[in-house]
């Protein structure tokens, strides 16, 4: 190698140096625009798979507790389409639903996280889960003109909603009530409801008449929402369209203080109207399914198993403790408690023999704080999961040796004591349950 | 004499060891308190909403309280000390989540601190994470360590709510390591994940 002169060196460093941050920047400001677009699979299987499933069949480890359901791209049944009833959606429907999302679903708005050339490669990459796309065409259905708004038009918007029966499912003042609504399914026999109409912010394909007489038009596949668009007169649809569109009430982000303490007051009486609805949100939202249902190393919940319990968890210092079976099965799970039993476990963490829970990862003492409606509320859904026989063993404490070096660690090093959440199932479950394919490790 | 002090000192120095082993195995891993009394410590942790003056945004934060309250967020995102969870770094995160799925992650500071909280974040970031596990760079949450799948089931009102009381809180200066890829160094064979109380983040 040549001599150099310090200068050069140096100049030549800094220009290295510059290059190398430059090409640092470049590739850890903005992952997702340099990302090539053939590795369209890599960004579907990191950003999709974990609610739609590597497979595209919509069962992902995620998708247990979801609600609606993520989408099965397998079958190529579409909900939010401009197309015809029955038919593929176009290319468009496909982009918008991943660019701007669906609103009131776990299912966001992709623009802005990702580019447009990735969202379009992926709405490429849904389409070849399922066979339709190589054998059939979308049939585009044009709109017509808007109709105003007009009090007239709301009128006849209104008489159209009764003589098409859409109060049956929705509900005749839009809110459900009254409605057939708790036993509505999809055709992969997910439980579902029909749309609030009074909450127009959760619309999925848009609250604005347009979206709304669209999805009239064109109905929502795989749904029980029909299509209208060779049964109704066209014009009686945006005239429902602007009836539904009327009906939205105030979101609570823009309510004065009066509004939100009726609204407030509103969903505590429709809650105590109907508990096992609530008790169904709340048992999601509180997460019970997620400890008392076992999971495999990818963390999806075993088949048939939400809420059999059976996770193993393992308290370094404590024991090993495997969660309670939810279920109504009278000789394992909570068919034979009493609403006071599941009241001090849920509270108080006392269990029916007397004997007491941690105070984690059983986070009884913020349950303790639920109102007395909604803990009711709660325990009326627990009595309505099916019985799923799943004998839970008793906790086990420690090896001696196990136990006295722990406790050591905890003298001498602080708190810091792992707790460890073993794959698979720890009941007994035998051979032909649901899931027990995969024993417990350990 | 001489044997007798030898005996002597062989007797303390065992039933030394035996009281230390004693002592070690009747200790109590955990501060036995009433049931009332873990009630009381975390109903007494999340402050209420006073600092807000609009009465109608005071409402919706104190929904989300009782939200965030019932739905045990301190359970993994307050920071614990010698003796649990510290009430000075309510919601301040810190806790390490080895995970099967998502590498070794670290429960965020959910304070509105501009730096190390949610304080630069839009209201949509958090509700985003809550209702689709996705982080403002596009990264997955982990459902098994994180439950979003179960916050999912909020309605957008509740999220709101959520959002609005988390804003209200009094930001707390706790900065979070960054999630690292890989099971981390410690997981167990056969476990999902293996979860850390001791802090993680830098006060």
């Amino acid at each position: 190698m040549p001599p150099v002169s310090p200068g050069l060196r140096w100049t030549a460093l800094c220009v290295i140096a510059c290059a190398a941050m430059g090409g640092a920047i470049a590739v850890f400001a903005q992952p997702s625009s340099t990302a090539p677009l053939t590795d369209i699979k890599g960004l579907y299987d990191a950003s999709c798979a974990s609610c739609h499933g590597v497979d595209g069949r919509g069962s992902g480890p995620a998708s247990v507790a979801l609600a609606p359901a993520p989408r099965d791209f397998t079958r190529g049944i579409y909900k939010f389409r401009s197309t015809a009833s029955g038919s593929l959606p176009a290319d468009e429907d496909l982009y918008r639903a991943i660019a701007r999302g669906l609103p009131g679903t776990s299912m966001l708005a992709w623009k802005g996280i990702l580019t447009d050339a990735q969202i379009r490669g992926l709405a490429a990459y849904v389409k070849q889960f399922s066979p339709r796309f190589a054998t059939e065409t979308p049939t585009q259905l044009t709109a017509s003109q808007p109709i105003p708004p007009t009090p007239e038009s709301l009128d006849k918007g209104k008489a159209a909603y009764e003589s098409l029966a859409c109060g049956a499912c929705h509900g005749d003042a839009g809110t459900g009530e009254g409605a057939i609504t708790s036993s509505l399914q999809d055709d992969w026999g997910h439980q579902i409801h029909a749309a609030t109409l009074t909450e127009p912010w959760t619309f999925r394909g848009g609250g604005t008449a347009t979206d709304i007489y669209r999805r009239l038009r064109t109905g929502i596949n795989g749904t029980p929402m029909p299509a209208f668009a060779d049964t109704a007169k066209d014009q009686d649809l945006w005239h429902v369209a602007n009836y539904i569109a009327s009906l939205g009430r105030k979101p609570v982000w823009k309510m004065d203080a009066a509004q939100v303490k009726a609204l407030y007051e509103q969903r505590d009486q429709a809650a105590a109207a109907n508990p096992v609805a609530r008790g169904r949100v709340l048992s999601e939202t509180l997460g019970c399914a997620h400890c008392h249902s076992p999971v495999d190393a990818q963390d999806r919940v075993l088949p048939g198993m939400k809420f059999a319990g059976g996770l193993k968890m393992r308290l370094v210092v404590w024991g090993d403790f495997v969660t309670a079976n939810l279920t109504s099965d009278n000789e394992t799970g909570l068919g034979r408690a009493s609403d006071d039993d599941l009241t001090r476990a849920i509270t108080h963490g006392i269990k029916r023999d007397g004997s007491r829970m941690l105070p984690f990862p059983m986070g009884w003492p913020g349950y303790a704080h639920l109102t007395p409606a909604d803990l009711n509320a709660v325990i009326a859904f627990l009595r309505t999961i099916p019985p799923v026989k799943n004998q839970i063993p008793p906790p086990a404490r420690p090896a001696f040796f196990a136990y006295l070096s722990a406790k050591f660690q905890m003298l001498i090093g602080g708190t810091d004591f792992p707790i460890v959440v073993f794959a698979g199932n720890a009941g007994s479950a035998g051979a032909d349950a649901p899931g027990a394919a995969r024993p417990a490790q350990q | 004499m001489k044997r007798f002090l030898k005996w002597t000192l062989a007797v303390v120095v065992v039933l030394a060891a035996v009281g230390f082993v004693a002592f070690l195995y009747f200790i109590p891993p955990l501060t036995q308190m009433a049931p009332e009394e873990f009630i009381q410590q975390a109903g007494a942790m999340p402050p209420a909403a006073t600092n807000i003056s609009d009465p109608a945004e005071r409402a919706i934060a104190e929904r989300g309280r009782y939200l965030v309250l019932t739905a045990d967020c301190g359970g993994c995102h307050t920071t614990q000390g010698a003796q649990g969870p510290e009430p000075a770094y309510y919601l301040a995160g810190g806790m390490t989540f080895a995970t099967n799925t998502h590498g070794t992650v670290v429960s965020r500071n959910l304070t509105p601190d501009p730096e190390t909280g949610t304080g630069s974040k839009s209201p949509d970031d958090v509700k985003r994470v809550l209702r689709s596990g996705v982080f403002p760079d596009g990264r997955g949450a982990p459902p098994l360590a994180m439950p979003w799948p179960g916050t999912s089931n909020w309605s957008d009102e509740d999220l709101h709510a959520v959002v609005t009381y988390l804003r209200s809180l009094k930001p707390i200066h706790h900065a979070i390591p960054a999630p690292k890829a890989g099971r981390g160094d410690a997981i167990v064979p056969g476990a999902a994940e293996v979860a850390y109380s001791l802090d993680a983040g830098k006060k």
